[in-house]
């Protein structure tokens, strides 16, 4: 049974998260869905199987609900949870590869993180290979925090990388059902289309729900999408989930969208490109609230060289800046 | 079952025009099942609605409106109702095994046994006792956990700092399947622990349950080989374990004496998980470059890209032989040598014998004798001591063609473990003393002279009608026998 079914996140973590972290909960939400698009659309260039990059989304999702969100550059965390999960897999992709397409993905040429609701589309970015040409220097620094990264992420999750997807349980179920004069394949494309929106769920619906009750609620949702009328009793139960658990679900699964549009209103940083720790830091001072010193808050006990040396020199251009404008 | 896959398989892959033309009588089909379907319903909604009015009192709290609820129109969207710690007061039971619904079913309750995720612990926890070995596997130390004093065994994982690949993905499957497996004969992974600067990790350890003895080390020191029922016990716990494994889809890869451990209360259980893997069914392409060379399959030697549990069935085979013998069964200096040996052993591969073993890719070069009506198996003449039902299963296992090799589980039944002697108990397995638990050899052979004037102590009277009984039943190594050729 182990096969089908992954460890979950317990209370005191999910608790945990939101209330000690030194960063608000939208702005949370927002690291999380960011990264979690980023890692998806990485999978896609890198020609991985969703499969696969469906499990480094998990694996992701964890490793931050038991290390602080600002330890890391949030791409760097995506690139070694894609590099480790691939790893472990029959798929395994070299860390130059990896290297290029975050290169690729965070410069002004990708159109990832454009805005795609504008009423106006803008026209896509120029491709520009010089935005994303990775020097010999930038990709053994990017090598050497993929590998530091990863080490963290095992030791962080406790070496257990075991995700269990509910991809194949929903086919599986799909099987034993009859959509009356439907085809099949267009209910399972829409139950896809869920189970894949659910992995950028900020509610982090992979961490809270085991993969049967992630497969009927797609199931629900999608049968609900196209119109098929569904057994008056309680079917889900077949399947062995319990109402509840249905519910939340349903509901989690069909307020990814809404949440993600009126997320990117909210935070700007979000309708542009990939955003940075730097972001984040920008916009917790814009709300009166500058981050700690060193600290990225309370919770960063991790000491991260790169972070450091960033910061060093953060702080001489500051200082350098200071002198010349003479403010405090 | 599978008729209705093969019908939904059949819809899945079928174009429009292809469907138009079962469609009528898939119609009919249909309009049957749904007969079918509502006829269920009914006697469902009967059945519920009796578990209803029985449950009805138990249940007052409960809502009401059945489907209505799940609706998320109708239900207000519960964001962040799982993020606080009171879920663990709030829906009973679901940490638990079972869960009470509205409808008073009994619900699988799945994922129960998984822990939860957390950051290692540190090695600081445990103290070190002995070195056990150090070698091309890596370091093994006998340690004892400070808090409990339970004794273990770390194992510490071999990192190349210079590796640019990062940790080694052998030593991350060994320690993912060894999380997931839990079974009697596989030994016990406890938790992976790492140094005690977390900043960088560069030890890991993997806490695995102690066994005193490996079973090649046992071999090497016993003076007679084990007796027919304790290779039977043995041998069942060795197929038990890998049924386990092969079950789960896993191949071990490198089963061998060496990795084979065993404690003083006679349980044998397979190790060192470096070269296994999960498989699909069918097994995807792997890698040839597995299993120590004595106990390499042919078809790995010959080149085969799939292969699947036989492998580990050979190696099985091997160790059968091994613990007849005390020595291994068939040591090749290397790969065209173990060839020649298994050859020799049992005999030249034909069409008949195994099919298609000339497709495979090092079986083109292969020339073998043109005439081998003279080269069957010498696994009888080999072993004149076993029983015909144990010549039988060696040789099983010992087939050169793998879809011949029987499969774990089946193994576990055959006759050879039936016959007398009956497989020993293991709490009646003879002990030894543990290299690795760092006890000295007692020469149990010479007593120690009698001490000059030492009254004898008196026998009185003892009854030692007993103890060799059962014994004298069962066949000896050494001494006589008939040679059966």
């Amino acid at each position: 049974m182990s096969h089908m079914t992954n460890t979950l996140a317990t209370p005191e973590q999910l608790y945990q998260r939101r209330s000690y972290s030194s960063l608000p909960p939208d702005l949370q939400d927002a690291i999380l869905f960011a990264t979690q698009c980023l890692t998806q659309a990485a999978g896609v260039l890198l020609q991985l199987p969703q499969s696969v990059t469906a499990q480094a989304n998990v694996v992701l999702a964890r490793y931050w609900l038991v290390e602080p969100l600002m330890g890391y550059e949030f791409s760097d965390v995506s690139a070694a949870s894609v590099f480790l999960v691939a790893k472990l897999g029959p798929t395994p992709r070299s860390p130059r590869d990896i290297a290029n397409v975050y290169a690729y993905l965070r410069s002004s040429s990708s159109t990832l993180f454009r805005s795609p609701a504008a009423p106006s589309p803008s026209p896509p970015p120029a491709n520009n290979p010089n935005s994303y040409y990775l020097s010999e220097t930038a990709y053994q620094a990017a090598h050497s925090r993929i590998l530091a990264i990863e080490e963290r992420l095992l030791y962080a999750l406790g070496f257990d990388t075991h995700v269990s997807l509910p991809y194949p349980l929903a086919i599986t179920y799909l099987k034993t059902m009859d959509f009356l004069g439907l085809r099949v394949e267009t209910v399972a494309r829409r139950v896809v289309e869920y189970l894949n929106t659910a992995l950028l769920s900020p509610q982090m619906l992979y961490l809270t729900c085991q993969p049967n009750e992630l497969a009927v609620a797609a199931i629900y949702n999608a049968a609900r999408d196209i119109g098929a009328k569904m057994p008056e009793c309680e079917w889900w139960e077949v399947f062995d989930v319990d109402r509840e658990v249905l519910g939340f679900l349903v509901v989690g699964m069909r307020s990814v969208e809404g949440w993600a549009a009126k997320m990117r209103d909210d935070i700007p940083a979000m309708a542009k490109r990939m955003i940075t720790r730097k972001d984040i830091e920008d916009d917790m001072a814009c709300r009166g609230q500058p981050l700690g010193r060193n600290g990225y808050g309370a919770d960063a006990s991790v000491p991260d060289l790169e972070a450091d040396m960033a910061r060093q020199m953060d702080d001489q251009i500051a200082e350098l800046e200071k002198s010349s404008h003479g403010f405090a | 079952m599978s008729t209705t896959t093969g019908k939904i398989k059949s819809r899945w892959a079928d174009d429009e025009t292809d469907a138009a033309l079962e469609a009528q009588a898939k119609k009919e089909r249909e309009e049957k099942k749904r007969q079918k379907a509502e006829k269920a319903r009914k006697l469902e909604e009967e059945k519920r609605a009796r578990e209803a009015e029985a449950a009805a009192s138990a249940r007052q709290a409960a809502p009401q409106q059945g489907d209505d609820d799940t609706n998320p129109n109708s239900e207000p969207p519960s964001k962040r109702r799982r993020i606080s710690p009171e879920r663990e007061t709030g829906p009973p039971g679901r940490a638990a095994g079972v869960d009470s619904s509205s409808s008073g079913t009994t619900l699988l309750r799945l994922g129960g046994a998984r822990g939860a995720f957390g950051p290692c612990r540190s090695v600081e926890n445990y103290d070190k006792l002995n070195d056990i070995e150090e070698g091309a596997y890596g370091w093994v130390a006998r340690a004892k956990e400070l808090k409990t004093g339970n004794v273990v065994a770390l194992k510490r994982l071999k990192i190349d700092p210079k590796d640019r690949s990062g940790l080694p993905v052998t030593g991350l499957r060994e320690i993912q399947i060894l999380k997931d497996c839990s079974h009697r004969n596989v030994v016990k992974l406890r938790e992976v622990v790492v140094g005690e600067d977390t900043s960088k990790i560069e030890n890991i350890f993997l806490v695995l349950e102690f066994l005193e003895h490996d079973l090649k080390g046992i071999l090497e020191d016993m003076p007679e080989p084990f007796l027919a029922s304790e290779v039977k016990t043995l041998l069942l716990q060795l197929a038990s374990g890998v049924a386990y494994l092969h079950g789960n889809y896993i191949l071990h890869r490198d089963l061998k004496t060496s990795n084979l451990l065993l404690n003083n209360r006679g349980q044998l259980k397979i190790a060192d998980f470096g070269m296994a893997r999960y498989v699909g069914d069918p097994p995807p392409k792997l890698t040839q470059l597995v299993v120590t060379l004595w106990y390499r399959a042919p078809e790995l030697l010959l080149g085969a890209a799939r292969y699947g549990a036989a492998v580990d069935m050979w190696s099985v085979g091997c160790i059968f032989g091994e613990l007849l013998t005390r020595e291994p069964l068939l040591q090749g200096k290397n790969e065209v040598d173990e060839l020649t040996k298994i050859f020799e052993l049992c005999g030249i591969p034909t069409d008949e014998s195994w099919p298609g073993f000339r497709r495979l890719p090092n079986a083109r070069a292969l020339r073998l004798p043109k005439i081998p009506a003279a080269n069957g198996s010498v696994v009888r003449a080999k072993f004149p001591l076993l029983t015909a039902a144990g010549v039988a299963l060696l040789n099983d296992l010992l087939a050169l063609d793998p879809a011949k090799r029987p499969a774990a589980e089946a193994m576990l039944a055959h006759e050879y473990f039936k016959q007398d002697p009956k497989p020993k108990q293991e709490a009646m397995f003879p002990t030894f003393p543990s290299k690795a638990g760092q006890e000295r050899r007692r020469r149990q052979k010479t007593p120690n002279a009698p001490v000059r004037g030492q009254a004898a102590d008196p026998l009185g009277a003892v009854d030692f009608s007993g103890i060799f009984s059962g014994r004298e039943k069962e066949e000896r190594g050494g001494g006589f026998s008939l040679r059966m050729v």
